[in-house]
């Protein structure tokens, strides 16, 4: 009896060992912290003097494990692959777990990535889990000569607490590290002209996007669908990656010469 | 012989029924007992368990009446006032909400710590019903965070297993958490189009399945409860259902949540 109960109790303390939750949005992190900043440092490592870069950009992965699980799997089978932008969404509803579990997955991919905040991110306390977990809502990062602008576009979920976007952030990077990139590429959760993007400031938000060095291209998500969109009739274009229940990706490769972008279904 | 008439044997005999007096004196009086003949000069009476010695004093004659020999009583028709009912309905109906424990509890997606209290009720105390105060530390946030958790419980069986233990193999049951935080919403708020997330972060239904162990306090050691339950159990809530619907990623120790507490049985 007292045996049975011994055994009874330890075996409740072993399996109580991270099975104990004190609220979905408890802010409770358990294992990796400051993700992009590790990873940016990788990136910027490994893509050193390069010209030729390809990177994929995904994102929306939020509720679809499985899927996402398998999109590290299809990544891994490849060896050409730079690192990856995940363009936001990672929680569905801003718990603390979602972002957890999601990062898990993404740190099976052999390559570096980088994730960008979603709208949905932004719910409850997931904005401050996302801070936690992955880093400041606004950050950059030079891979090979190209500078990659990730930026917060989810102004909806701010209400004007914050500048969203912010352009002071954005006027800062076209200026910050200026000897060490020719290229810049732009990246969002949310393109201009969708619900959560402050419209108002689409066009002004254009004109920063135009000002970058080398300006390439803009990538987003939020729609759930692959678009390319020429927003401004100037050329540049907003290109929008599936969500992850659609079981595909985008692979950019950026040349010294030119950019060009294929869909992959898995 | 003198001592041999009849008056002195019966007076021996009082006396050795009078002996242990203190003992008949120490009876307790039944509440249905009623003496409607008592004069307080002359006539004694003595009650013990089932019979009622009446004597006078000064005298060592007496009288056992058994107490199926005593006509009941008719109760004096009380005048009860309509106030009187009222308050009487009053208390009573205030007295059913004293609680009847207390609870603490770690963890189950309510907060680091909860305390509470409760109401069990039912033909064996079967349910029980708590409202809970939990607490969650801040964490990598800005605030620490309080939240409130309403909880069903059903508990089918209890099984005394001796020594003062007893056991409740199966407690199951709800609850409802809220928490409290100008960043959680019940409804969305008007900026965003109508139904767009289509939840509330503010309220989380929880099911949980677990079990108990009470231990019966000694009566003469009793301070502030009678009987100490410790109990663990399982849950999940909804949006960890939800996920874990259509997802072979995540593992059963992903969504569920294991908690443990204290139950402190006042009354």
């Amino acid at each position: 009896m007292r045996k049975s109960l011994y055994t009874l109790l330890s075996f409740l303390l072993l399996s109580g060992c991270g099975m104990t939750d004190y609220n979905p949005y408890d802010v409770h992190i358990s294992g990796e912290t400051n993700v992009n900043a590790h990873n940016i440092e990788k990136i910027e490592a490994n893509c050193k003097g390069k010209t030729k870069l390809r990177f994929v950009t995904m994102g929306d992965s939020q509720r679809w494990y499985d899927e996402t699980e398998e999109f590290v799997k299809e990544i891994n089978k490849r060896d050409d692959i730079d690192f990856v932008i995940h363009g936001g969404d990672m929680s569905d509803f801003g718990v603390t777990k979602e972002f957890l579990w999601q990062r898990d997955i993404m740190n099976g991919l052999k390559v570096p990535y980088v994730v960008l905040i979603g709208n949905h991110d932004c719910l409850g306390t997931g904005e401050e889990t996302y801070k936690a977990v992955f880093g400041p809502t606004n950050f950059s990062f030079i891979a090979g000569n190209v500078k990659f602008v990730c930026l917060n576009t989810n102004a909806l979920e701010y209400d004007y607490s914050e500048p969203v976007p912010n352009f002071t952030f954005m006027e800062q990077e076209i200026k910050d590290r200026r000897d060490k990139f020719e290229k810049t590429v732009i990246s969002m959760h949310a393109r201009p002209y969708t619900d959560v993007f402050n419209d108002n400031v689409a066009k002004v938000f254009h004109r920063y996007v135009t000002e970058y060095p080398g300006i390439q291209f803009c990538t987003a998500a939020h729609t759930h669908h692959h678009r390319d969109d020429v927003i401004f009739d100037d050329g540049i274009h907003y290109i929008t990656s599936d969500c992850m229940d659609c079981r595909s990706y985008l692979v950019f490769t950026i040349t010294p010469e030119k950019y060009e972008y294929e869909l992959v279904k898995y | 012989m003198n001592w041999l008439n009849t008056k002195y044997i019966l007076r021996a005999g009082v006396l050795s029924i009078l002996l242990p007096f203190p003992d008949l004196i120490s009876a307790t009086c039944k509440t249905d007992t009623v003496i409607d003949t008592y004069k307080a000069n002359s006539l004694r009476f003595i009650i013990k368990s089932d019979s009622i010695i009446a004597f006078h004093t000064d005298d060592s004659v007496f009288t056992v009446i058994k107490a199926d020999s005593i006509l009941p009583a008719t109760p004096k028709e009380v005048k009860r006032t309509r106030y009187d009912n009222r308050v009487h309905r009053f208390r009573r109906n205030w007295e059913r909400i004293i609680p009847t424990h207390s609870k603490i509890q770690y963890a189950g997606n309510m907060g680091l710590l909860s305390f509470g209290t409760g109401w069990d009720y039912g033909k064996r105390n079967q349910w029980e019903t708590d409202l809970l105060l939990g607490f969650i530390p801040k964490y990598s946030s800005k605030k620490a965070k309080v939240t409130m958790t309403l909880k069903q419980n059903y508990m089918p069986w209890s099984i005394n297993i001796g020594k003062g233990f007893s056991t409740e193999p199966l407690t199951c049951g709800l609850y409802i958490n809220t928490v409290f935080g100008d960043q959680f919403w019940v409804n969305e708020p008007d900026r965003y189009p109508k139904g767009y997330y289509g939840f509330s972060s503010k309220v989380r239904f929880h099911i949980f399945m677990g079990q108990r162990l009470t231990y019966d306090i000694d009566p003469q050691r009793r301070f502030l409860a009678k009987s100490v339950t410790f109990f663990y159990e399982i849950s999940t809530c909804d949006l960890y259902l939800i996920s874990a619907f259509q997802n072979s990623y995540l593992r059963p120790r992903d969504y569920l949540s294991l908690s443990f507490g204290l139950k402190f049985q006042w009354l």
